[in-house]
């Protein structure tokens, strides 16, 4: 029944009916040996028990940390990969080549499990004031962001390769040292280029820090795995889980594209900034700034 | 703030009056030679600029004169031969065996703080408006107290005619409007010299004339200028002395009279018959 089917329809059609019936198997097979209890999914949604609380902030508190860590190595990997001084090309290609051909999975069992093992070096548990942090979360925020650090060299790389040789030379010829360039000029334009690719990487991040779990970080996906351990609701759980994380996905990508439209300022599709004219966007959006432009405030009559 | 002999409404009394440089020959570069691989772009180049004096190098393209401009605030560096600049070395200092070696990054840094440069695609920092551009290096480079940097700042957007657009940012000005804030930026440090490259070949005609303007009153000011340029009316005008370089040569050198009118050498003829 099936095979005819595919045969006789287009590909499109084959797909959706292959799906329906995919559905249709797993809810006739649920109803067989597994039965659903949607409460489980519900409250894990609505009235979350304090350790969903506890995991989510835990995913995003991580997440936030080791991403910021990861830029702010990722632009001294950057830099260093395109520095004069050849030691400094040397560790940070050494670096790159490790943290990304390596998975991120291994370096976190090696650096927490393996060092621990070893003697090597026990990782701590901080405590100051209010904030206290456990050994496994540390670990794992600080390698997630070492790894991250990698990937993010050839996004702040290719960004700074973006930037006109002009502006360093401006920059230059007005007494700026290497690092009032970088600091002022050439990575504030540089950021326009990698704040999309940023973005997606924090939205990366935001599921990746799920592989903590391996070191028993208590964040979103460890605990609804727990969760399902204990009450054997796997079904409903983990979509439950999936739902958070598509939550935090989606607003993050509300903010990112926010984020965008501030950086553009000073650029050709960008809004004018605080003292221009503020227009609807879908003008400049439309018609480009110069459209805009021209019809506001008459700069387009030389 | 106005220095004495400087009229108050003037691009200099902006920035309080015509900077001093220290010496009386601003630029003193002796036996330049430049390759770029195995191109010779500058051959035993020697020219001297003394106070006050503007000098206008013409020739044609890869004839070297823009690189020789960058080797004077240190942008390109140079194989042999002495450049200073307010009688001190620029980009080197001397090894004992009469050897050049590259001077640290802070020197140099120091060292282009005194020279302005303006550039062909004027460019101007995009992500700010035309009077943080003009701040900019006075705070972060100088140390100037952020209101004075604006004050000056705001005088220097006035004299060169764009008080009005202090908060637009870049691409929403014209090429001629860039250019004249790129020159209000580079007169912020209060440089002893300043360079030009090529600073009207990237406008549409209708907007060199402005520019110009900026130029020559600076240069009746009494600023010291080097300026690459085609410009023959701004040469007759304000120039103390034409050179023309060919081939990373300096080919002849004279008074703009002297060169436009009676050129002794072949090449300057030809070029010239070229480009009028």
């Amino acid at each position: 029944m099936t095979a005819s089917l595919f045969s006789r329809s287009g590909t499109r059609r084959a797909l959706l009916v292959g799906c329906l019936v995919l559905v249709a198997l797993t809810v006739s097979g649920c109803s067989k040996t597994y039965s659903v209890r949607p409460q489980f999914f519900w409250d894990s949604l609505f009235h979350p028990s304090p350790a969903i609380v506890n995991g989510l902030g835990l995913t995003l508190g991580i997440s936030v940390v080791a991403q910021f860590l990861g830029v702010i190595l990722g632009v001294f990997a950057a830099l260093g990969k395109m520095a004069k001084f050849r030691p400094f090309r040397t560790i940070a290609n050494i670096y790159i080549w490790v943290f990304r051909g390596t998975p991120l999975l291994v370096q976190l069992s090696f650096f927490f499990y393996g060092f621990a093992t070893a003697g090597l070096f026990k990782w701590p548990t901080v405590t100051s004031g209010p904030i206290y942090i456990l050994p496994e979360v540390l670990a794992g925020t600080v390698i997630l962001g070492v790894n991250e650090g990698a990937y993010m060299a050839e996004i702040v790389r290719a960004g700074i390769l973006a930037v006109d040789p002009g502006q360093t030379e401006a920059a230059k010829s007005l007494g700026m040292t290497y690092g009032q360039t970088m600091r002022r000029i050439v990575l504030p334009q540089a950021a326009r280029v990698i704040v999309p690719p940023l973005g997606n990487e924090f939205n990366n991040m935001l599921k990746t820090t799920s592989l903590l779990s391996v070191l028993s970080v208590m964040e979103l996906y460890n605990t609804f795995s727990v969760a399902a351990g204990n009450s054997f609701a796997s079904f409903e759980l983990f979509a439950a889980a999936a739902v958070w994380y598509l939550l935090l996905t989606t607003i993050w990508g509300l903010v990112q594209s926010r984020i965008e439209r501030r950086l553009a300022r000073g650029t050709a599709t960008g809004s004018s900034g605080p003292s221009g004219p503020q227009g609807p966007g879908w003008r400049n959006r439309f018609f480009g700034r110069q459209y805009y432009d021209a019809s506001a405030s008459g700069l387009g009559g030389h | 703030m106005t220095a004495p002999g400087t009229a108050p409404g003037s691009l200099l009394g902006a920035i309080g009056g015509v900077p001093r440089p220290e010496t009386d020959v601003v630029v003193d570069a002796r036996n330049v030679n430049k390759w770029f691989g195995r191109l010779h772009v500058l051959k035993d180049v020697s020219i001297q600029v003394k106070r006050q004096e503007v000098v206008v190098v013409i020739g044609p393209s890869g004839s070297g004169k823009t690189t020789f401009m960058r080797c004077i605030n240190h942008l390109e560096k140079i194989q042999s031969g002495r450049i200073f600049v307010n009688g001190r070395l620029i980009g080197y200092r001397e090894a004992g065996s009469g050897k050049l070696v590259e001077d640290k990054e802070k020197n140099i840094a120091l060292q282009r703080q005194e020279i302005g440069m303006v550039f062909q695609r004027f460019n101007l920092f995009p992500h700010m408006t035309a009077l943080e551009n003009i701040i900019e290096a006075p705070i972060q480079v100088r140390g100037t107290p952020r209101e004075e940097a604006v004050a000056v700042g705001r005088a220097l957007l006035d004299r060169v005619g764009l008080a009005a657009k202090e908060s637009v940012y870049p691409n929403q000005l014209s090429g001629g409007q860039q250019q004249r804030i790129a020159i209000a930026r580079a007169l912020a440090m209060k440089p002893a010299l300043m360079l030009f490259d090529e600073p009207t070949s990237a406008l549409d005609p209708e907007m060199i004339g402005e520019v110009l303007e900026v130029m020559k009153e600076l240069a009746r000011e009494g600023m010291t200028m080097i300026v690459v340029s085609h410009e023959m009316g701004f040469a007759r005008e304000v120039a103390n002395r034409v050179v023309m370089m060919d081939d990373g040569v300096v080919v002849e050198e004279g008074t703009p009279d002297q060169v436009f009118s009676s050129p002794k050498q072949d090449r300057t003829k030809v070029f010239l018959s070229k480009i009028l």
